[in-house]
């Protein structure tokens, strides 16, 4: 079984953020999937039911420049 | 409706530091709205400490020009306190533009939003009659004065209001005995007022140790205050603009004008909290993390169920409060925070007393050292004081507290050795500077390991 979570991401500006935080959000076990927008703030992340949503937000990528808050968890 | 990434309710101390916070962790991304009543800026600024320790230096200031401390020296000072009141408000209206007005034109991410705020249920409140949606809140609706109920008491000053006034009462009566009531109380005695503090307790401050208290009220009684402590005052008198306090007693009379500073209650009752999910006992009830029972909903500053009411404390909760909305994982240890009064002599303090160590069975040694053992005291003619310092059996620092000049200056010292667990000999072996006030607290380190009465100046 894996999930979406919907993460709130604060603070990117450019393509390369979104690249960065993708890039980042990818350090957790049991991520699979990630599709960060720019525009809206939002990164989309399907992981599987091990995963928890809230070490994601805990994640190194989450300590400097941006900053994230889980919106949303749904099982696909 | 307009939905929010995170709604502040209350523009004070905490709900400013929040909302700044906030703003520098996303890069000016979170959409925030900063809602609250009267003056931005809340309590401190305008009616809190801004204006009562401007109060209480120009008093000094006052006091000091009319009876020089030094011998050979001679003056004489003229107050009109009509004018001193107005430069007072023009200092806090200067104060408020540059640390709250200004700063928010820097925010494009922040609406300001002019209203009372209530829950309608626990993701919406109504401000004006308008409904907003948030993600996150964080209420800091602060406190406000609390009125005893007593028979004729209806013209009287508060701390919110006594910046209005523009005669110097000859004959005042301070209700209360807490910070705000003493500081008061002595900034108006400098200033020539006869001034009387009624109390239906038979103590002055709450959570000091008695050692502490004695020295204060000492010197408070030796600059003109007449203590009434213990004194069950049940109506007061109006006649021809004179106010007679009854108690069982007796009757006190004559007073010109009476301030009443009994206290402060959290603004909580018209928030709805119940809508909110929130729970509240004297104040919102919050985890150490500061989240109320509604996890959306964090609460900071005054508020807040704690017994501190302090500026410094309620920014540091909003900004530990926006912290952790934003997956952090932040305390206060609430021993490392300082609070001073600012009479003079000080009174600062930070960490246990005495009576909280033995309240909790935990052994500990102390040393209090008189400030006539330290120099820059007796060279500004101070004599009234103390500092003393807690220690636990391992020598780690667990209170300091001291009554002397300027002790809110150095106050944060012991903040420092408390914050990273030092010891007195720690505080020993650090060089302090000669001839300071601040040299108290090294003196007093020293008693732990010697007899100070056989030490020169400066030796480690
Ligand atoms: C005379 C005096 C002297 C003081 N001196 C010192 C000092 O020297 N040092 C120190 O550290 N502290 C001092 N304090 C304490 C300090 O002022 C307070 O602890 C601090 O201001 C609290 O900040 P706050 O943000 O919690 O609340 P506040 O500053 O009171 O702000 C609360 C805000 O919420 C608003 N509000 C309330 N209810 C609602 C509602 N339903 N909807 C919308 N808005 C609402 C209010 O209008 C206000 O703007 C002093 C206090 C007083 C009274």
């Amino acid at each position: 079984m894996t999930k979406t979570i919907e993460l709130r991401v604060y603070g990117m500006t450019c393509d390369d953020c979104a690249k960065h935080v993708s890039s980042g959000l990818k350090n957790l076990n049991g991520v699979k999937e990630v599709s960060v927008s720019l525009k809206d703030g939002i990164a989309h992340i399907r992981a599987t039911d091990t995963a928890n949503s809230n070490d994601l937000i805990k994640l190194d990528v989450f300590k400097g420049q941006y900053r994230a808050q889980v919106r949303s968890v749904k099982n696909d | 409706m307009t939905e929010y990434d995170l709604a502040i309710i209350g523009w004070g101390a905490a709900g400013f530091a929040a909302a700044i916070k906030a703003s520098e962790l996303t890069s000016n991304q979170m959409k925030i709205a900063l809602i609250g009543t009267g003056e931005l800026g809340g309590t401190c600024v305008n009616v809190g400490c801004v204006p009562s320790k401007f109060l209480i230096e120009a008093s000094k200031n006052y006091k000091e020009a009319k009876s020089p401390a030094y011998a050979g020296i001679t003056s004489s000072a003229t107050l009109d306190f009509s004018e001193f009141m107005e430069s007072l408000n023009q200092f806090v209206s200067g104060e408020r533009e540059t640390k709250y007005t200004s700063v928010m034109k820097n925010f494009e991410n922040i609406d300001l939003i002019e209203g009372l705020a209530k829950f309608i249920d626990n993701d919406t409140i109504s401000v004006n009659n308008t409904e907003l949606k948030a993600t996150n809140f964080i209420i800091a609706t602060g406190s406000r004065t609390f009125i005893p109920e007593v028979r004729g008491l209806t013209d009287y000053y508060t701390s919110d209001t006594v910046w209005k006034m523009r005669k110097l009462p000859g004959k005042l009566a301070v209700i209360g005995s807490g910070e705000v009531a003493l500081e008061l109380a002595y900034a108006f005695s400098n200033f020539g007022s006869e001034v009387h503090i009624f109390n239906r307790s038979n103590r002055i401050l709450k959570g000091f140790d008695d050692d502490v208290n004695s020295q204060l009220m000492a010197a408070l009684k030796s600059n003109g205050i007449v203590f009434h402590l213990g004194v069950n005052f049940y109506e007061i008198k109006n006649e021809e603009g004179k106010k007679d306090i009854v108690t069982w007693t007796g009757t006190f009379g004559d007073f010109d004008e009476i301030i009443v500073a009994t206290g402060r209650m959290p603004n909580i009752d018209g928030l709805d909290l119940r809508a909110g999910g929130i729970t509240a006992d004297n104040g919102i009830v919050v985890n150490p993390d500061f989240r109320t029972t509604n996890p959306k909903i964090y609460a900071a500053g005054d508020c807040v169920r704690q017994s501190l009411k302090l500026e410094t404390l309620a920014g540091k909760e909003g900004v530990i409060a926006v912290e952790n909305i934003l997956g952090g994982d932040r305390r206060i240890n609430m021993q490392e925070v300082p609070w001073v009064v600012f009479t003079e002599p000080n009174v600062a303090s930070v960490g246990y007393t005495e009576a909280e160590l033995k309240k909790k069975h935990i052994e500990y040694d102390v040393r209090t050292v008189e400030l006539k053992n330290v120099v820059k005291a007796n060279i500004l003619n101070s004599y009234t004081g103390i500092a003393k310092i807690i220690s636990g059996k391992d020598k780690k620092i667990l209170g300091i507290h001291v009554i002397a000049p300027m002790a809110a200056e150095f106050i944060t010292e012991g903040v420092y050795l408390i914050k990273n667990g030092l010891t007195y000999d720690d505080l020993i072996d650090t060089i302090h500077v000669f001839p300071t006030v601040a040299e108290s607290i090294k003196i007093t380190g020293q008693a732990f390991i010697r007899d100070i009465s056989k030490m020169s100046c400066c030796m480690d």
